[in-house]
């Protein structure tokens, strides 16, 4: 928190100086009613289930991984549970449905606005070309026993709006537009737990007036009778990893782990897990010692994989440990034929190999550390043919090849692990001592 | 402020070597330019870090493009007339969601974006367009 609030001021200053514009949070004050660190300890574990997610097996994805967020009023104890909300450790920011809040509406949370009294708005692009549209809301956030006050969250679908075309980079494909349903989305929100070396989904970005032009921006106001158009952002403002808002201790990271499942997969809600709160914070979250550290680099990704010999380093070969995607982006199906690889025919871009192929990887940490990854892929036809939602053994096309390809490591990584993602700034922020054999992580790490 | 709804025809991928000036100027960048033997790359850089990268043939034609910076370049700018191939060449996607990246492989055009917030990257190009001598693997 210390570090957070730091960066928040000096931001917010400079911030007014440069460009004239201060949002303010028109909510109360943070009367936080939560546990703080001289009282008996949060409960830290929220609950995970795997599966197709709210649509279903006909509508849902497999390996769709979801708990249950507490959204609040600010300062209030009119509170509301929303399920199946999708627990995403490849983005930053909490992001609910407005189909989502009925007892407590988005109407009812605090409200961002400039000095003109418009209503910040953000805009999400996503990789596949879909994107999050609609009012940064401030709400008091609740997962398990703990608590972020104020914190601000993105209401997804809850304006009228057009959405700015600057947001959208990349021409929307056919198909696909605003997930503010949870038909579109397949869930109800999106709980962005995601590294990246700091809680912010934009961060130094969108605070320079000098960035407001470029496509891909964010943040937007829209005046009455006017076209929307980017403003900046102060970071208080701005999409934030609830978990580095906790009132408690427990706000450097988080610890997933979910049980091992068969090759064949794990039919639809029968697996389950711990979101467990910070790390190195409580007994349950203690860094275990057989864990290896890999410290991320200045771009949140592990510096460097070698496969078969070859080493694929960041940016170029980028890669995240990612439980919003739903299958094991490796590489790509042209460097992989030689092992037996191939492309689905009915489905381009998933690998259906005529039999399991097992893969050992390296990964080097950027504290010098460098530990093996060990998993399988199975052909993707048969595992869909089992009508089961959780699989350990799904993968498909990150790029085209060596000079394009990423490590997208989605939920099948994580089944038969505990992954420690720490995600703050600093040198292991708010662990008691640091971990075996690491010796700095400046942007956060990755531990399993 | 928000001109980009009406991007005009500035067409780069495909297009010939002049298109990069106008380019340079939309992302009011530094243009730095290293020649090979069959190729030469000109590099625009922007003041928030964006990095893009054109791929010139003998021919004078862009022939690839990469990026890399904290937000998605703008893609009708960077691909001209070849960003209809990735609205029609993709098919609905079931089963699993990429929200880390899109990628579109036909005969005539390549593309990868992929990223995360703060950071994404991509590579495009034209094998056609590729001058004999040179491998799709410089487009990086």
């Amino acid at each position: 928190m210390t570090l957070r609030n730091a960066s928040k001021a000096t931001l917010g200053r400079f911030l007014a100086l440069v460009t004239g514009l201060i949002f303010l949070g028109s909510c109360g004050g943070s009367s936080s009613s939560s546990s703080s660190t001289s009282t008996p300890a949060a409960n830290n574990t929220a609950a995970l289930t795997v599966g197709f997610g709210p649509l279903g097996a006909a509508g849902g994805y497999v390996n769709g991984i979801f708990t249950s967020v507490t959204v609040c009023a600010p300062g209030t104890s009119n509170c509301e549970t929303v399920d199946n909300v999708l627990v995403d450790t490849g983005s930053a920011g909490l992001r609910i449905l407005n189909s989502a809040l009925t007892t407590v509406p988005a109407s009812s949370l605090g409200t961002i606005t400039d000095s003109n009294g418009d209503q910040l708005q953000e805009c999400v692009q996503y990789g596949d070309t879909s994107y999050s549209w609609g009012p940064m809301l401030v709400a008091d956030v609740e997962l398990a026993g703990e608590k972020a006050s104020s914190l601000p969250i993105q209401v997804i679908g809850d304006n009228s709006f057009a959405v700015p075309s600057q947001c959208l980079a990349t021409p929307v494909l056919f198909g696909y537009g605003n997930d503010d349903t949870v038909a579109a989305l397949g869930a109800n929100g999106i709980l962005g737990l995601g590294a990246f070396g700091y809680p912010l989904d934009c961060g130094s970005y969108c605070t320079s007036s000098s960035d407001l032009t470029q496509s891909g921006y964010p943040y937007y106001v829209c005046p009455t009778g006017q076209a929307c158009s980017a403003t900046t952002v102060p970071t208080q403002d701005q999409a934030t990893n609830p978990v580095a808002a906790f009132s408690s201790a427990d706000n450097n990271g988080v610890l997933v782990t979910l049980p091992s499942i068969p090759a064949l997969g794990a039919a639809n809600g029968t697996v389950s897990g711990s979101l467990i709160f910070g790390i190195g914070t409580q007994t349950d979250n203690a860094l275990a010692t057989t864990a290896t550290v890999y410290a991320l680099d200045e771009y949140g990704d592990i510096p460097a994989f070698t496969y078969n010999g070859v080493s694929y380093t960041s940016p170029t070969n980028w890669s995240v440990l990612d439980t919003g995607s739903n299958s094991l982006e490796f590489l790509d199906a042209n460097t992989l034929a030689s092992v037996g690889i191939i492309e689905c025919a009915d489905a381009p871009g998933l690998y259906c190999p005529t039999s399991t192929i097992p893969f050992t990887v390296t990964a080097s940490g950027a504290n010098s550390t460098s530990g093996t990854i060990m998993f399988s892929i199975m052909n993707a036809d048969t595992l869909f043919n089992t009508n089961n939602a959780a699989f350990n053994d799904l993968g498909g096309d990150s790029g085209t090849s060596p000079a394009n390809d990423f490590f997208d490591f989605g939920l099948p990584f994580f089944f038969g692990r505990s992954v420690y993602i720490e995600m703050m700034p600093g040198v292991f922020a708010g662990e008691s001592s640091a971990p075996s054999g690491a010796t700095s992580a400046t942007y956060g790490y990755y531990a399993f | 402020m928000l001109t980009l709804g009406t991007v005009p025809a500035w067409a780069v991928l495909g297009q010939y070597e002049s298109s990069v000036s106008v380019d340079q100027q939309y992302l009011r960048s530094e243009d730095r330019v290293q020649a090979f033997q069959a190729y030469k790359v000109h590099q625009l850089t922007t003041a928030n870090g964006t990095i893009v990268r054109e791929y010139i043939s003998p021919q004078g034609l862009v022939f690839g493009v990469t990026w890399q910076g904290p937000f998605m370049p703008n893609m009708q700018q960077l691909l001209g007339s070849y960003v209809t191939n990735l609205q029609t060449a993709l098919p609905a996607q079931t089963h699993v969601r990429h929200l880390r990246g899109l990628t579109v492989k036909t005969n005539d055009f390549v593309f990868v974006n992929s990223g995360h917030m703060r950071f994404w990257k991509g590579s495009a190009y034209v094998p056609s367009l590729i001058p004999s001598n040179v491998s799709a693997e410089v487009v990086r």
